[in-house]
């Protein structure tokens, strides 16, 4: 089925809904429903649909509107061979493992837009490197400089936030310290 | 012709046919996740030759692992199967129609019961998917957790020690975890409060989407709610605040229900009624209709209605009245009319009471 705006996509995104007796429908696109998101059009519908498109929207959206520097646009990935604009074409989508590496600055952005953190708390395999440890510790050193920030200029709705994610932070660290110690 | 596809076809499919939790409205319980392996380009810009080499070290290792390679496990390459298996093993809910349109270096292994499956070279190296009835999210996990780690200790999976699992799209970095309920709701579907419930869930930062998890929405009142993020939370805490909230939505459910019998009891009566008519009596059934009216029967069992029907071939009817499951069974291609006509035989057969 053809997307009911630019009739040339395939539709991705179908909605029914009854609405005084009468059933309504309709059959977008991703990019015709990311759009028609951005314009606050959906909320007529009685639908918020950004939420139904899968993230992919949202990742794809943030990275396409990304306004790359020269030296960014010249990045191509060591391993792949991949470049940004590569990138924005595949909808969002990476070559390789190590593009997360080579299009740290750009990603990181696009990442916020869409997670609920920034770092890992879950599952580590046991071969993983020891390094892990280190990686959670700079980010709960990094997370309260931004909590005393935060409090002293008595933003205390961010600062809660902030400190939930550092009692995560310090959770999975002691998880790791327990897991370690069951493994001698 | 495929004869593990037919051996799939004669087997009960156990997250719909077997009893699970709070199974009047929730159906099933889902969990995938994305693995890839850190010396190569993910799928979409590896060359036939690496998706084959991938495609290799996958199946050994879960050949190896004892996981997935029993001798009654499945395996499928897409490529090799015709138009109506690959649509088969959609309807089954084992493979998504990305990963069947791909077809080079791909592949599909399922477990015996069906309650595993691993699908390589999807958008992602490995889509490892664990199912069961009910609303038991903890007990997936448990499983895939296993299956993940047995996979795991057996291949070099990308990892970040920042961004943890590295995925082809960053949508699912970190845990690489999409955790699911499917849920059954008429009952906030009649009274009319489906759109603003939607809306409070969509709010929470997790998604809803319809029964065939490709974002059709509120087809015989079947609805998906599974996590957005994937980064930023463990899997526990991930699945602890869904949980609460399908937990929430159930008791909504459960009230909607009963305030529908309270007030305008013979709405909903007629509603059922009709629904069953139509099942029993029907001589040609699109497949729009017959989920409708499956979805108004599964009410009626669950009010107590039909006492000798099982709420269990109600929800396998939800899968038997596919286009390829029925040609599955008449064993040829049929035109649309024929497939109408062989579903109205199919419920009339199946819902005698
Ligand atoms: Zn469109
Ligand atoms: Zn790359």
């Amino acid at each position: 089925m053809l997307c009911d705006i630019c009739k040339k996509n395939e539709a991705t995104i179908h909605i029914k809904e009854l609405h005084s007796g009468e059933i309504h429908t309709a059959n977008l696109c991703s990019t015709c429903a990311s759009e028609k998101e951005k314009n606050g059009e959906l909320s007529a519908l009685g639908f918020n649909l950004a939420e139904m498109l899968c993230n992919l929207g949202k990742i794809s959206s943030a990275i396409k509107s990304h306004q790359e520097s020269p030296a960014e646009s010249a990045t191509v990935c060591p391993k792949c061979g991949w470049t940004i604009g590569r990138i924005k074409n595949s909808g969002g989508r990476l070559g390789c493992p190590t593009c997360y590496n080579a299009f740290a600055p750009m990603l990181s952005e696009a990442i916020q837009n869409v997670h609920r953190g920034s770092v890992h708390l879950g599952k580590r395999m046991q071969s993983a490197s020891p390094d892990g440890r280190v990686a959670l510790e700079t980010e709960l050193s990094s997370r309260r400089h931004e909590l005393d920030a935060l409090v002293k200029r008595e933003e205390y709705e961010q600062a809660a936030v902030c400190r939930d994610k550092i009692n995560q932070l310090k959770a999975a660290l002691d998880k790791m310290s327990t897991d370690e110690a069951s493994h001698e | 012709m495929n004869n593990q596809i037919d051996r799939l076809l004669a087997k009960r499919v156990s997250f719909l046919a077997d009893a699970g939790p709070d199974e009047d409205i929730a159906i099933s319980s889902r969990i995938r996740l994305a693995r890839n392996l850190a010396d190569h380009r993910f799928p979409v810009s590896a060359d036939a030759e690496e998706l084959h080499e991938i495609c290799n070290a996958v199946s050994s290792a879960a050949a190896d692992s004892g996981a997935l390679g029993c001798p009654e496990c499945f395996s499928f390459d897409p490529e090799k199967l015709d138009e109506l298996d690959r649509e088969f093993l959609l309807e089954r809910r084992l493979a998504s129609r990305d990963f069947l349109n791909r077809q080079t270096g791909t592949r599909l292994l399922v477990k015996s019961d069906e309650s595993c499956s691993v699908m390589i070279n999807e958008e992602d190296h490995l889509r490892v998917q664990t199912m069961l009835p009910g609303f038991q999210l903890d007990a997936v996990w448990k499983q895939i957790d296993e299956l993940d780690s047995q996979l795991g200790s057996r291949l070099n999976y990308a990892f970040d020690d920042r961004l943890g699992f590295l995925t082809s799209c960053p949508t699912n970095v970190g845990t690489g975890m999409r955790a699911s309920v499917m849920l059954h709701l008429p009952g906030l579907v009649l009274a009319g409060q489906i759109a603003p419930t939607i809306q409070g869930i969509n709010k929470l930062n997790l998604a809803v989407r319809g029964i065939d998890g490709e974002g059709t929405a509120n087809q015989g009142s079947l609805f998906q709610i599974s996590n957005q993020s994937t980064l930023g939370e463990s899997e526990p805490q991930i699945l602890e605040r869904l949980n609460a909230v399908i937990g929430q939505l159930i008791v909504h459910e459960k009230n909607a229900r009963r305030l529908l019998l309270q007030r305008d009891q013979f709405s909903l009566l007629d509603h059922v009624g009709r629904s069953y008519g139509t099942l029993r009596h029907s001589y040609k059934l699109t497949g729009e209709e017959a989920l409708n009216c499956l979805s108004g029967v599964r009410v009626g069992v669950d009010l107590g209605m039909f006492t000798s029907l099982d709420i269990h071939t109600v929800n396998e009817l939800f899968i038997g009245i596919g286009a390829a499951h029925l040609q599955k069974k008449e064993g040829r291609v049929l035109s649309s009319l024929e497939r109408d006509i062989c579903r109205a035989a199919l419920c009339r057969e199946k819902l005698k009471i």
